[in-house]
């Protein structure tokens, strides 16, 4: 199970709109931070079919409107700990 | 609603990222982050770059199974990028070394034989053999070590008394060589003492921002993620960028400049020309706190003596400084117009000038800031000079927001290599060999004999030193480049590579490295946690613990010192650095490499191992060893300490102080606080003085060396004044011509952090950047009939990699220039690359040299 959280720094005024083009991919969801243009993004694995996180992560980086990305938590452990 | 396992941790990852970013969520589904079932959370420095972010790190069963961006440290505030992202998961690749390694045949070690597990008392035992031998035959050069700016501190001050006083061997070099040698030279030179006088701070207090050779977006992220925050939030607020190709740090400039390679130098001085033309440079400032010099030129590329451009050289490796008067200086720039830098450098006229209109600008804050661009450059001091230059004419340096900074590659290449002196001619606190009386109170520190430690060129009181060869002393110092020249010329017999990857790293792999390394009269031992390029060109291989498998303190390019605690135990019988060197010294005697009138000056050290004498001396194993726990009363392992019977991180650092920190040192201005603060606190930037750091340096109210009244005071200077070093553009070693048509520039990407020893064993990592390319231009592409993807033949006049072509990447090329990234062990770029150096600092110069490429 990997499951990151991350800020997306977008261009002036872009926060809505960005938030909705990242929404789009899978595994991501944008908890908030539209209105100060910096979004805070989880990102997590969907099971085996889906792309790795880090795919994920580098495709948000060349979303148009974002500035820069940068990563905040990272869990990597197993998922099955219950 | 009940939160599931992924909804917990999810939840925690997200109020991280909110509280870094200064969000309000609108919906609050917060979980306090100390609730993490059972992890165990701690302070890290990060394993990577020279930035020196903290991570926290979350162990939980004895392994690391989360990490986050620390939300205290001053450095990253809680940021972290793809790479610290995915730090935890370094530790854990399938290949992880974890047993002794030694080539054998039937048994016995051989040259040409296989690699078969032994013991680390056999391992140690076949090296002392060979080791001993080698001195005794060749010399102090007759044997070496290269380690590492990734070194703890404590490891590489270990290892520098195991050099230089236990072997008596000034061959002791860090990779740092190949990094940040140029710098240091140019903060010698221009300051007397090392490393930058200004700090991150500086990136919220600039107005204008100028990258030289520094590609932050990629290398830095966390310090371009706060300069981008700056550019976007404060209002005129510029950015400018120079490089000899488009990269992604061109995305924020409002001012990016392509420049021809090597002509650096020549816009430095337009710039320098341009602030005395228009009398816009402080006069105040350079009257009071400058001397104006200038350096030989026509110095040579530091090619093998025998190379024709070596014999050509009017002043081969020269670097004394004569003083000049500002008129001199004036003179000297004055050929650096607009019109003929323009030219020369192939940037257009409109950019040039309105990069000279900031510095020139009294009223803005520029911070400089580059990294190899500078550094691995034929006239890397030149350059990095030419930038103190400019600054030091404006008198914009050493306050809140005006900055020359050089940033550094690796995590403790300044903590380490630079503070501690893993240099061969340095010693602890910018001490030097070259220096008898430095010598002398490294000697007294250490409780050495006097004459213990070898002077750069063999003389203590004027006398030749004497030695176990029974030969005098001789010349001492050897640079990195010169050993994997030496161990090709069998002058070197046995060298150890410890904590980097130099096979893959150092120029020209097919004529020096590799037939150095495995030259039938070498023995050469590669300690590393992977099986490198390096590992599998060695003779015996060690299986190390790395980063937070071991207690650890690295300094970063602020000149901040971070500790952190032993998190995980190693795998197998993997030990970490620090631990192979004393155990080793355990395998010397000092009659085998001590000479006996030496030992006759101090007869209680007759029989003794170099482990006795240099860490068991009453200062090193001073502090027994103790359970290790932090404020919140987690505990942790220390295996070193177990090992030894003390407490080894706190007796070698403690003993590290006595030379930067204690009244009657030769050199102020390095102070540390004590061990134990450090694993409190998230970093100190030295010098720190009755437990306050200093931010900036030089700088009276900020630097407590500076005393009231006397405003700004260059004080590793005698005379209080930096150096403004006139010094011309000069051309490159290897230009393309006909027939190699190129520039070549190699570099790094920021999945991938230098060899990819560790990164490429990421797999997120891995499957982001798996192979290095040919970034090239779409002009040249077509022109050799090569598309985007095709397979291409490059080649220099040393070697050929074949490498896909990228013409629509990250990095966008000008015509005439390709780069190839050199983390790619499958694509060793480090095979076309020349072995030239900057004559005075050695290092390396890996952005330029003449290739040719064709498809494959």
């Amino acid at each position: 199970m990997n499951i990151c959280s991350l800020i997306v720094h977008t261009k002036p005024a872009a926060g809505t709109l960005v938030s909705e083009r990242l929404q789009a991919f899978h595994g991501v969801e944008v908890h908030g931070g539209s209105e100060e243009d910096k979004l805070i993004v989880s990102v997590e694995d969907e099971g085996e079919s889906m792309s790795p996180v880090s795919d994920t992560m580098n495709a948000l980086r060349d979303v148009e409107g974002v500035v820069n990305t940068v990563l905040i938590y990272h869990y990597g452990g197993e998922e099955s700990m219950e | 609603m009940k939160l599931t396992r992924r909804d917990f941790i999810k939840s925690n990852a997200v109020a991280a990222a909110a509280t870094v970013a200064g969000v309000t969520l609108p919906v609050t589904n917060a979980v306090s982050a100390d609730a993490d079932d059972g992890i165990r959370w701690d302070k890290a420095a990060c394993r990577y770059c020279g930035t020196g972010c903290s991570v926290l790190m979350g162990v939980k069963d004895g392994k690391v199974v989360a990490s986050q961006g620390d939300p205290d440290a001053p450095v990253n505030k809680g940021l972290n990028c793809i790479k610290g992202y995915f730090l935890p998961k370094i530790l854990y690749g399938e290949d992880r070394l974890t047993k002794p390694l030694l080539r054998k045949t039937n048994g016995k070690y051989d040259k040409n034989g296989k690699f078969e597990a032994v013991s680390w008392d056999e391992a140690f035992k076949t090296m002392a053999e060979k080791w001993v031998a080698a001195r005794k035959a060749k010399g102090p050069k007759g044997i070496g070590m290269f380690g590492s700016g990734q070194w703890t501190v404590w490891e590489g001050y270990a290892a520098s008394k195991l050099l230089k006083a236990g072997f008596r061997s000034n061959s002791l070099e860090p990779n740092a060589r190949h990094c940040m040698a140029s710098a240091v030279g140019a903060f010698m030179r221009g300051f007397g003492i090392d490393e930058p006088m200004g700090c991150y701070d500086d990136l919220e207090h600039a107005d204008v921002f100028v990258l030289w050779g520094a590609n932050m977006a990629e290398m830095h992220p966390i310090l371009w993620s706060r300069l981008t925050d700056t550019r976007l939030t404060k209002p005129g607020c510029e950015v400018h960028v120079l490089s000899t190709y488009e990269h992604r740090c061109y995305e924020l400039a409002d001012n990016g400049m392509v420049f021809e390679p090597q002509t650096d130098l020549a816009i430095l001085n337009y710039i320098a020309n341009y602030i005395i033309q228009n009398k816009a440079y402080n006069k105040e400032f350079i009257d009071k706190h400058v001397n104006f010099t200038k350096t030989p030129t026509d110095i040579g590329y530091g090619l093998r003596a025998s190379d024709p451009r070596e014999k050509a050289a009017k002043n081969r490796n020269k670097g004394k400084l004569s003083k000049i008067s500002f008129e001199e200086y004036a003179k000297s720039v004055e050929p650096y117009t607009l019109e003929h830098t323009s030219k020369l450098s192939k940037v257009p006229k409109d950019k040039l000038l309105k990069l000279a209109k900031v510095y020139a600008d009294p009223n803005k804050k520029v911070s400089s800031y580059w990294t190899m661009g500078f550094n691995q450059h034929t006239r890397g001091v030149w350059v990095n000079g030419l930038c103190y230059n400019v600054h030091l004419l404006m008198g914009k340096i050493a306050e809140p927001g005006n900055s020359p900074f050089s940033l550094t590659g690796q995590p403790s290449a300044c903590g380490t290599a630079r503070e501690v002196g893993t240099f061969t001619h340095r010693l602890p606190a910018d001490l030097v060999t070259k220096k008898d009386a430095h010598c002398k109170f490294a000697e007294k520190t250490w409780k050495l004999p006097a004459g213990t430690i070898p002077r750069a060129n063999g003389k203590s009181d004027d006398a030749d030193q004497s030695d176990i060869s029974g030969k005098p002393m001789g010349k001492t110092l050897i640079h990195a480049v010169a050993m994997h020249r030496a161990l090709k010329d069998s002058k070197m017999n046995t060298f150890w590579v410890m904590c980097n990857n130099n096979m893959q790293a150092a120029a020209n792999m097919n004529d020096e490295s590799l037939p150095g390394w495995r030259n039938p009269d070498n023995f050469i031992t590669v300690s590393d946690p992977y099986p490198t390029v390096s590992a599998q060109a060695a003779d015996l291989i060690l299986p190390t613990a790395m980063w937070i498998e071991k207690e650890g303190a690295y300094g970063n390019a602020e000149r901040r010192t971070q500790f952190w605690r032993e998190q995980v135990a190693a795998p197998g019988e993997s030990k970490s650095d620090v631990w192979q060197i004393m155990e080793f010294a355990k395998y010397v005697k000092v009659e085998d490499v001590w000479p006996a009138d030496l030992i006759a000056k101090k007869p209680e050290y007759a029989g003794k191992t170099l482990y006795e004498v240099l860490y068991t001396n009453g200062q090193v194993d001073k502090f027994p060893a103790e359970q290790v726990t932090d404020s919140r009363g987690n505990k942790y392992d220390n295996h070193e300490s177990a090992d030894f019977g003390f407490y080894v991180q706190k007796g070698l650092f403690e003993e590290y102080r006595l030379f930067n920190s204690v009244k009657g040192i030769p050199k102020k201005g390095h102070e540390m606080a004590d061990f134990d603060t450090y694993h409190k606190v998230r970093g100190l930037r030295w010098p720190v003085i009755d437990g306050k750091e200093t931010l900036w340096r030089f700088h009276e109210g900020y630097d407590p060396h500076v005393a009231k009244g006397e405003g700004v005071k260059f004080y590793g200077k005698p005379d209080g004044r930096a150096n403004i070093i006139t010094a011309p553009y000069e051309p490159a070693a290897e230009p393309p011509d006909k027939e190699f048509d190129l520039w070549l520039c190699t570099g790094r990407v920021l999945e991938h952090w230098h060899s990819g020893s560790m990164t490429r064993r990421v797999p997120e990592l891995y499957r982001a950047v798996p192979d290095a390319v040919i970034h090239m231009n779409p002009k040249d592409a077509k022109k050799r009939k090569l598309r985007n993807g095709a397979l291409a033949k490059i080649s220099s006049r040393r070697g050929e990699i074949v490498c896909k072509v990228d013409t629509k990447g990250r990095n966008k090329c000008p015509e005439g220039l390709v780069f190839v990234p050199w983390f790619d062990a499958g694509r060793l770029v480090n095979k076309l690359t020349l072995d030239q150096t900057d004559p005075l600092s050695k290092e390396t110069d890996y952005k330029k040299c003449a290739v040719k490429i064709s498809r494959a």
